[in-house]
């Protein structure tokens, strides 16, 4: 029954890396399991609360959608490799100054789907804002603070 | 984990993908963006031997054609919501897209060809592409053949594709002049639509309404056409024409679906209501571009 | 003591920095960030599904499809034949090495009804989703794909789904021995209703029906047990809010001590008290560990997270008041349907919805008679704010249809009927002694800031353009901190303050925190006392080898007497600091003040030593320094809640609550007409909790049970189908409020301090859900009135609105 091991190479946070994956993994499985990325959550594993997004190829999925044997070549960033040499990126900083996560389990979905929406609108107002977190599901926030988090990235933008 | 085991194929043309489905098609499952289908085999509730990945199957192109323009089946809603083909000649569709909820990921992730083989009730491309009067383009081992989109709906989760076909393409026809409008009703945004309406109205410029196409998804098991080229007439935003065309949505209305979201009874108390909002926005719409483009309209 | 002779041993110690920066701060009560954001932003937290142990298997479980029926023959041939299935598990296999569940608190034991849970369903089923067989392989699809090859064969029995229903003298028999559905029954407060009414110049009566709706928590639950046979030892992981009590649970199921058993509670992604103890496959893993001699893993799926719920009651209430509208008796008769028998804490909560009646109101004459009845549903699991929740919704019914009945506005009829400042602390007529509040500083700030008065006539503006404007109060009182005897439900808790030598500052805390801030919290606290920042504090939680011991985190407990518990430490820790740094500093005791990472006198901040050397000190010197004091810096101190009372008074009544939260919220709704959607346009809230912390903190828990409340109100719930299976198995069905749901929401505070907890504050956990919930209850009732239909049954889902409207017009079309 069990199924034999392919080899899946991706970029991953900016490195080449090669592991053995199980075919009948979830993306998001395959890079918490096999490449040792557990930033990446699973909260439910039918696309609908967003834990698991991360960017592929420059744009943000929710990697439980996909199955592992189709990223092959993929350049994959996720939580872990949000931070540049150490430093917390703006909208890191601005989760963390605004209390925008509280368990921290929705919070790697969110900071990407933060990061999307900053880099295709510049001038999102909040309602923008909580449409573009809408496909992430938080249970302990109330939303509030990511809100507040975004908001105050988009405002300290250059216009 | 995905408990059964399948082989996978990543073809580089449709027909590749026939070709690899041929042996066996009935165990074969195509897979566009994988929001529908993966979940599907995760939950072990679909269990192909085969999973024929579409994504490098050059099916993501939109063109335009002298006559139409040319969806590729793989487009997800963000290649629809980029392209200004659709936003010029087709913008209903792009209405439709930008109301898809789940998150810009959904939007990069969703296919419009995935979302019509999906064939789900609920479900927003359909309809749309029925009061787009869209063709399918289908391949198979025979070769190529269109059916009209409306025609693709067999019923909730079933469609007119033979096992061993591919959706290559949606084609829409090629119009102008018309305003677009689409509403959807659905509790939250966590909800399915529980109805949706997508309509096009054409006004001339004694301000009449010379063409109308209006398609409602939710409602019924499949898109429902909804004829209203006799109702809208002289005065198309008058309250109460625009009461008589709600109407009209829910006497076509003979099967109201009921789901966990809505009954059949409620379908049927907001079926005129939806109807009746879109209508308004493409009427609307229809007069600003009349305004807009000096009698131009798009 | 030869003083010159100390300055010259501690002054050969490496000292990079001697002046002390001139900013002290002080950090409780200030907006402290996470102190550990840090490893969250970069994806560095470890939560249970994030373990992987060498040569770890996966568990499957395959659960019942019936709701009721007795297991007649299970076949695990095929399942076992499979190459990479390790071991197959029934139920009267688990039974051979493991026993009953223990219950978190045993209904039984107070005079209900209680049954023998175990891990897996021996001989009969009484859930759709009960486990039933497990099965582990090497790989978690190998288990799911394996577990579908178990054929299991049931005789059916006849299930029963309504609460009221299995009330009837025929109905079918869950647990037969019982002879009764009913698991627990009991009233509070004196019959003396009908009496009051008589004289009362009014009587009202009402029914409110409360669905089943689930905590959900973004992490599922997730164990991983890891036999040692060699050692004699488990090494248990897992998503639980009370390492130390699961620590007790696992023993006793499994028929080991306490000592054998090691139990670490990883970072919690959210609890909602689904995650307090009690669960099956607590015990399962580890049965399953002892049986393969691997490490053994099970993540939950969604869709069996979703099994879980709770808060499904009847209410039927009866009101007799005044002209005044103030209300003279109330009765409530409550019917909680609990679903199947569990081992964990799911029943309490309609208990504590019983004895938390009538909320924060005056009213001496208050009868609740409830019965908590057992039906073929998954069992009620813990779930924020415990049941206080439901008493909150009937009285703000109640004090809104007074107000409608009087014609007074709900916001006086509260007033009326609040308890007073003067009359704390105050005594229910359930026996709770509240600590302390203002109720009506509550409603003057919120009336004021929200700009009441204006609304209302914006809402008569709106109406008269046809628009369906509604604007709800909802007023909460949370009973906190609670002791329950005979569990592990303790007003108490320990915690450990160390300085190490190098002088580094850790706190360990019994208390555990489900992903909010109460480490950050209790750093801060213990920062202050050191006079380090939160940061420097390492705060360790949830494991019990290394923890003192402590119920974890329930009832809004974690700073109110995880705090307290660390500010004793700390402060012992701090006055041995100060004592060695004296001596160093050759000044007086009570000049020497601890701030920034320095031992300093007040009163010249020049003389400072770093915090490492007088911890070095402490430890290397203490003949030279302080030959009265013992090293190591170290102190373990429980903080224990002092209004505890559970000697039946003169009424035979406990009082088993200590800290009473408290806010009065105010909702603006649109209510589309045509399809009966329920837009929120503004909320806002006055919360009280005493002294807070960290507001940050307190905002955010606040913010997350408003939502979790909106949802309760309008989408939320558990469906099933007429067989018992869940229908709302996955969050396309089951729906949770997403961002652009809920409006932007509004807090303002009010610190009434609590008499009795050392710190000044309440309990701030649970706050939010009940009186955002009731608030949009009365807010769409509002809406509605001039339809005059009345919601009564929740969530207020479109279809339901549309129908009372449609209702509602027809009836007045028939009449006029």
């Amino acid at each position: 029954m069990t199924a034999q091991q392919a080899k899946l190479t991706i970029i991953l946070n900016g490195a080449h890396r090669s592991a053995e994956v199980d075919p009948r993994m979830l993306l998001a499985e395959a890079l918490r399991e096999s490449f040792g990325v557990t930033g990446v959550k699973t909260g439910c594993a039918t696309g609908d609360c967003g834990a698991c997004t991360i960017a592929v190829d420059g744009s943000i999925v929710k990697s439980c959608l996909l199955l592992a044997a189709g990223a092959d070549g993929a350049d994959i960033t996720t939580i872990e490799g949000l931070a540049q040499a150490g430093e917390l990126s703006e909208i890191q900083q601005a989760f963390w100054s605004e209390y925008a996560f509280q368990c921290g389990f929705c919070l790697s979905g969110m900071l990407f789907a933060a990061r999307d929406l900053i880099s295709r609108n510049v001038a999102a107002g909040d309602e923008d804002i909580r449409k573009a977190i809408s496909g992430n599901l938080c249970r302990c926030t109330g939303y509030e603070n990511i809100v507040s988090a975004i908001r105050k990235v988009i405002e300290a933008q250059p216009s | 984990m995905i408990p059964s085991t399948f082989a996978y194929e990543m073809p580089h043309s449709a027909g590749e993908a026939v070709d690899l489905m041929r042996a066996d098609p009935l165990r074969a499952r195509l897979l566009s963006g994988g929001t529908w289908v993966v979940p599907e085999m995760n939950r072990g509730e679909s269990r192909p031997g085969l999973v024929v990945d579409l994504r490098r199957a050059g099916l993501s192109e939109i063109r335009a054609e002298a006559d139409r323009i040319v969806v590729g089946a793989t487009c997800t809603y963000a290649t629809i919501l980029k392209s200004t083909i659709v936003a010029r000649q087709v913008p209903l569709l792009a209405l439709m897209a930008r109301a898809v909820t789940g998150g810009q990921q959904i939007h990069n992730q969703g296919t419009i060809g995935g979302s019509v083989c999906a064939a789900l009730p609920h479900s927003d491309a359909p309809a749309a592409v029925t009061a787009l009067a869209a063709r399918a383009v289908i391949a198979g081992a025979d070769g190529e053949r269109r059916i009209a989109a409306s025609a693709m709906f067999a019923g909730p989760g079933q469609t007119a594709l033979e096992p061993g076909e591919v959706l290559t393409a949606l084609e829409f026809p090629a119009r102008t002049g018309f305003g677009h409008g689409y509403y959807k009703l659905k509790g939250f945004e966590g909800s399915w639509p529980i109805a949706t309406a997508a309509a096009m109205v054409a006004i001339d410029s004694d301000g009449r309404c010379s063409a109308v196409a209006l398609a409602m998804g939710g409602v019924a098991a499949t898109p429902m056409s909804v004829d209203l080229t006799d109702v809208l007439g002289d005065r198309p935003d008058d309250d109460e024409v625009l009461a008589r065309a709600g109407q009209r949505a829910a006497e076509t209305l003979d099967a109201p679906w009921s789901d966990i979201f809505a009954s059949d009874d409620y379908r049927a108390a907001v079926a005129p209501t939806v109807a009746r909002r879109a209508l308004k926005r493409a009427i609307d719409d229809a007069r600003r571009a009349t305004a807009s483009h000096d009698g131009g309209p798009r | 003591m030869p003083l010159s002779t100390n300055r010259a041993l501690w002054s050969i110690m490496t000292i990079d920095q001697v002046t002390a920066p001139a900013e002290s701060s002080d950090y409780v009560g200030a907006r402290v960030r996470k102190h550990n954001g840090a490893a969250y932003l970069t994806g560095r937290v470890t939560y249970s599904a994030d373990i992987s142990l060498p040569n770890m298997a996966h568990a499957a479980i395959v659960r019942s499809p019936l709701a009721h029926a007795r297991i007649v023959k299970i076949d695990t041939t095929v399942a076992l034949a499979q190459p990479s299935v390790l071991a197959v598990l029934s139920g009267a296999d688990a039974a051979k090495t493991s026993g009953p569940i223990p219950y978190l608190l045993d209904p039984a034991g107070l005079g209900g009804h209680s049954a023998d849970v175990r891990c897996l369903a021996v001989d009969k089923v009484t859930y759709v989703g009960q486990p039933v067989v497990a099965v582990v392989a090497s790989t978690p699809a190998d288990a799911a794909a394996a577990a579908r090859l178990i054929e299991v064969d049931y005789d059916e029995l006849t299930p029963i789904f309504d609460a009221e229903a299995a009330m009837a003298e025929d109905a079918p028999l869950i647990y037969p021995d019982w002879h009764t559905n009913v698991m627990f029954a009991g009233t509070f407060g004196d019959d003396t209703f009908e009496e009051t009414a008589r004289s009362a110049p009014h009587l009202l009566h009402g029914e409110l029906r409360i669905q089943r709706t689930t905590p959900s928590p973004m992490e599922t639950r997730t164990y991983l047990a890891d036999w040692n046979e060699r050692a004699q030892q488990l090494n248990w992981y897992g998503t639980t809010q009370n390492p130390h009590p699961q620590r007790w649970v696992l023993a006793t199921a499994l028929g080991l001590t306490e000592r054998q058993i090691h139990v670490v509670a990883p970072s919690a992604g959210g609890a909602f008290g689904l995650k307090m103890h009690g669960h099956p496959e607590e015990v399962l893993v580890s049965v399953l560990s002892q049986i393969v001699q691997r490490p053994v893993k099970w993540v939950e799926s969604r869709s069996e997270c979703l099994l879980a719920g709770g808060r499904e009651q009847v209410h039927r209430f009866a009101v007799a008041y005044g002209d005044d509208g103030r209300v003279h008796a109330l009765r409530d008769q409550m019917i909680a349907d609990h679903g199947a028998v569990a081992a964990g804490a799911g029943w309490g909560m309609s208990f504590v919805a019983a004895n938390s009646f009538p909320s924060g109101y005056d009213i001496q004459q208050c009868r609740v008679e409830y019965s908590i009845v057992v039906t073929n549903k998954p069992p009620s699991v813990g779930m924020k704010p415990f049941g206080k929740d439901a008493p909150v919704l009937v009285l703000e019914r109640v004090m809104d249809l007074v107000a409608e009945a009087t014609g007074l506005d709900p916001g006086v009829v509260r007033a009326r009927n609040w308890i007073r400042e003067d009359q704390f602390p105050y005594t229910t007529s359930a026996g709770l002694v509240i600590d302390s509040g203002n109720y009506h500083g509550l409603l003057t700030q919120a009336l004021d800031r929200f700009g009441y008065q204006r609304r209302r006539d914006e809402q008569q503006v709106a109406r008269s353009e046809g628009r369906c404007i509604g604007i709800g109060l909802g007023f909460e009182m949370l009973p906190e901190i609670a002791d329950i005897p005979g569990s592990f439900v303790t007003a108490y808790d320990s915690a450990t303050v160390r300085v190490d030598p190098s002088g580094q500052v850790t706190a360990l805390t019994g208390v555990t925190s489900p992903g909010g801030g109460n480490d950050t919290a209790i750093a801060q606290i213990v920062a202050d006392r050191i006079g380090v920042a939160p940061s420097d504090v390492a705060v360790v939680q949830g494991d019990t080898a290394l923890c003192p011991y402590g119920t974890g985190n329930l009832s809004s407990r974690g700073i109110v007497v995880g705090g307290g518990a660390a500010a004793l430490a700390a402060d012992d820790v701090a006055l041995k600091l100060r004592t060695i740094a004296a001596a160093m500093l050759e000044a007086d005791l009570a000049r020497v003040e601890l701030r920034d990472g320095f031992a300093r006198i007040t009163t010249d901040h020049e003389r400072a030593i770093p915090l490492a050397a007088v911890a070095h000190g402490a430890y290397t010197l203490g003949y030279i320094l302080a030959a009265e004091m013992d090293a190591p810096l170290e102190s373990t101190r429980v903080y224990k809640m002092p209004n505890v009372q559970q000697v039946p008074d003169a009424k035979g009544r406990l009082s088993t609550y200590t800290t009473f939260s408290n806010a009065l919220h105010v909702c603006v709704v649109d209510v589309d007409t045509e399809t009966g959607r329920v837009d929120i346009l503004d909320h806002f809230c006055v919360h009280d909790c005493g002294t807070m912390i960290n507001p940050l903190f307190v905002e955010g828990q606040l913010q997350g049970g408003v939502v979790m409340g909106i949802g309760a109100a309008l989408s939320e719930e558990i469906r099933y189908d007429d067989r018992g299976a869940i229908r709302t198995d996955a969050f396309k069905r089951y729906l949770m409020p997403r961002a652009i749901d809920i409006p932007h929401l509004r807090i303002g505070h009010q610190v009434t301090r609590s008499p009795f907890s050392s710190l000044g504050a309440k309990g701030a956990g649970e706050s939010g859900f009940a009186a955002a919930q009731a608030s949009i209850v009365n807010a769409v009732n509002d809406a509605l009135r001039p339809f005059k239909v009345g919601l009564n049954v929740l969530p207020l889902t479109p279809p339901r609105v549309l129908a009372a409207i449609r209702e509602a017009t027809r009836t007045a079309g028939a009449v006029g």
